[in-house]
């Protein structure tokens, strides 16, 4: 999923390059890459979402 | 204070390609050519960084909008959990051992952390330096540096895709916990969705649940117990604490020098009283809210030389001592109330390995070895019965075991049976370690040469014991209602 991730990254600034006037596309490109960071990482921590230290 | 336009979008170019290039772009040369593969939380970081970048790349073709601006800050924050979250595995080990390679003398989570609380910083900055009449006039060509930092950009992207593809592989495989070494030989490509296992949980390994050591919710039929065909230990007679106390008493300690009781509370009272039991010597109640964080106290243990040792269901500890001479003054900051004759000597946390994410309900002191005992309480997640042992010339750790059944002490579950009972008083005569159980009302006599619970015996007829005291050849078990049960204490 992170090779998906960097891909959709690539296409976002290809985009802002070579298709300017596709600005909304582009945007909404990152939120999804956005979201899809953030489902990876508590995947990655989804045993114990906040640190394992006191708090 | 503000720059002109053209300034302003070559230092956003410039910031672009420094965070392109220094963390993120050494990272994938460092994966390419030197093998080293991110973990699945240092992928999602390192995501965060290039996303932040792509904002940049945004302001610097769109403008400095405000749902561009608001987003790089949600990423340099959620960053900063990221990167805390994954410190948190590894800063509190020992000195020297981090995860993977460090990196000019830090590891690659404590970059993230500063890599991600310097974007937050950097775009302070530039929003500072930003006119406000920037905004409606901003051109949408990218200028030379423009250019360039898109294009450092894409190809630093480039490598990171290749390097995913490779050591995390296609959708729907995803990083790992403990990454592979990167190789281009397919055969050691390792893909893997091992990171999906496991229940979702806010707290993991850390979700204990704090006991209550006036109002455990145990079993108090011997009988039920893991331990079958105890012999009965008879209470011998009953007394009670006549001398006022506030709260329900948690644990006592008969010094034999003295006579005198050591009682605690769960209202954080410490009671110094006299050999009947009826008369305050000497009373203060700690203030748990500063400094030390003190959990409701359950333990308590005369020292030598006039020290008593009371301790808080989290292992932390307060010496004190009574003192004619105490400065009243000085002593306000230990004390939410005091007869004023008491000095607080020291606060401090036991630490533990064996022991550790749990907590105890009882402290004895074993004058022969000079250490303090402590025993936990076991868990749905750390189901043991751990004895933890402490030099009483530097707190620190001396040894800690889990307790061995002598032959003859057959559990259904051999030595685990012992994670049945919840230890809530303890004390030591005669390198004998007797801690009284409120589930199941056992009596377990420890050896603590040999480490083996040497006899258990089923104490019918007592109602939330808290503690344990040895007064020659009996035991006297507080109960939380102030009550104590003599009994014969069993022979060595």
């Amino acid at each position: 999923m992170e090779f998906l991730n960097f891909l959709l990254i690539l296409f976002t600034a290809w985009l802002i390059w070579r298709r300017p006037q596709r600005e909304r596309l582009a945007f909404r490109l990152l939120l999804v890459s956005c979201l899809i960071m953030a489902l990876l990482f508590f995947i990655g921590t989804h045993t114990s979402l906040v640190p394992g230290v006191n708090i | 204070m503000a720059l002109p336009q053209s300034r302003l979008r070559n230092l956003l170019a410039w910031a672009v390609m420094v965070l392109t290039v220094c963390p993120v772009g050494v990272a994938v040369w460092l994966g390419l050519f030197q093998g080293d593969s991110p973990c699945i939380l240092c992928w999602a970081q390192r995501t965060s960084m290039m996303l932040i970048a792509l904002l940049g790349l945004f302001i610097l073709r769109y403008g400095p909008k405000p749902q561009y601006i608001g987003m790089a800050v949600l990423l340099g924050a959620f960053g900063v959990f990221m990167a805390l979250r994954h410190s948190a595995l590894h800063l509190v080990r020992d000195v020297g051992q981090g995860f993977s390679a460090p990196f000019f003398g830090a590891h690659t989570y404590a970059w993230s952390w500063f890599t991600h609380w310097t974007i937050l910083l950097t775009i302070g900055v530039l929003l500072l330096l930003l006119r406000e009449t920037g905004v409606g006039a901003w051109s949408a060509e990218l200028n030379r540096t423009g250019r360039f930092a898109l294009g450092l950009f894409m190809v630093v992207v480039g490598g990171n895709a290749f390097q995913a593809l490779v050591s995390t592989g296609p959708p729907p495989f995803i990083g790992q916990a403990d990454p592979v070494r990167f190789s281009l030989n397919p055969r050691h490509w390792v893909w893997s969705l091992e990171e999906t296992a496991g229940k979702i949980s806010l707290r993991g390994s850390w979700t204990i649940p704090k006991p209550d050591p006036t109002a455990l919710e145990v079993d108090p039929v011997p009988a039920h117990g893991p331990l079958k065909d105890l012999p009965v230990l008879t209470v011998a007679g009953w007394e009670k604490v006549s001398a006022p106390l506030e709260g329900a008493l948690t644990d006592l300690a008969h010094d034999p020098a003295t006579g005198r009781f050591l009682a605690v509370t769960d209202r954080y009272d410490v009671y110094l009283l006299d050999s009947t039991l009826s008369r305050v010597l000497h009373h203060v109640r700690l203030d748990p809210g500063f400094s030390v964080d003190l959990s409701p106290l359950a333990g308590a243990a005369f020292l030598e030389g006039d020290t008593l040792a009371v301790l808080s269901t989290n292992k932390s500890y307060a010496l004190l001592r009574p003192d004619s001479a105490a400065n009243p003054g000085a002593e306000w900051r230990h004390f939410l109330a005091t007869d004023g004759a008491v000095a607080e000597l020291r606060l401090g946390r036991f630490a533990t390995v064996r022991a550790r994410q749990m907590y105890v309900l009882s402290l004895a002191y074993d004058p022969a070895a000079r250490e303090l005992i402590t025993v936990t309480v076991p868990s749905p997640r750390q189901r043991r019965l751990v004895v933890s042992r402490f030099a009483r010339a530097d707190f620190l750790p001396a040894s800690e075991f889990e307790p061995h059944l002598a032959p003859g002490l057959a559990g259904a579950g051999g030595d685990s049976s012992l994670a049945g009972y919840q230890v809530t008083g303890a004390a030591v005569a005669d390198s004998l370690l007797y801690a009284i159980s409120a589930a199941y009302s056992t009596l377990l006599v420890m050896d603590l040469h040999d480490r083996t619970v040497r006899a258990a015996y089923a104490v019918p007829g007592l109602t939330r014991p808290t503690g344990v005291a040895v007064q020659g050849s009996e035991l006297l078990v507080a109960q939380a209602d102030g009550r104590i049960a003599r009994l014969e204490r069993p022979a060595p």
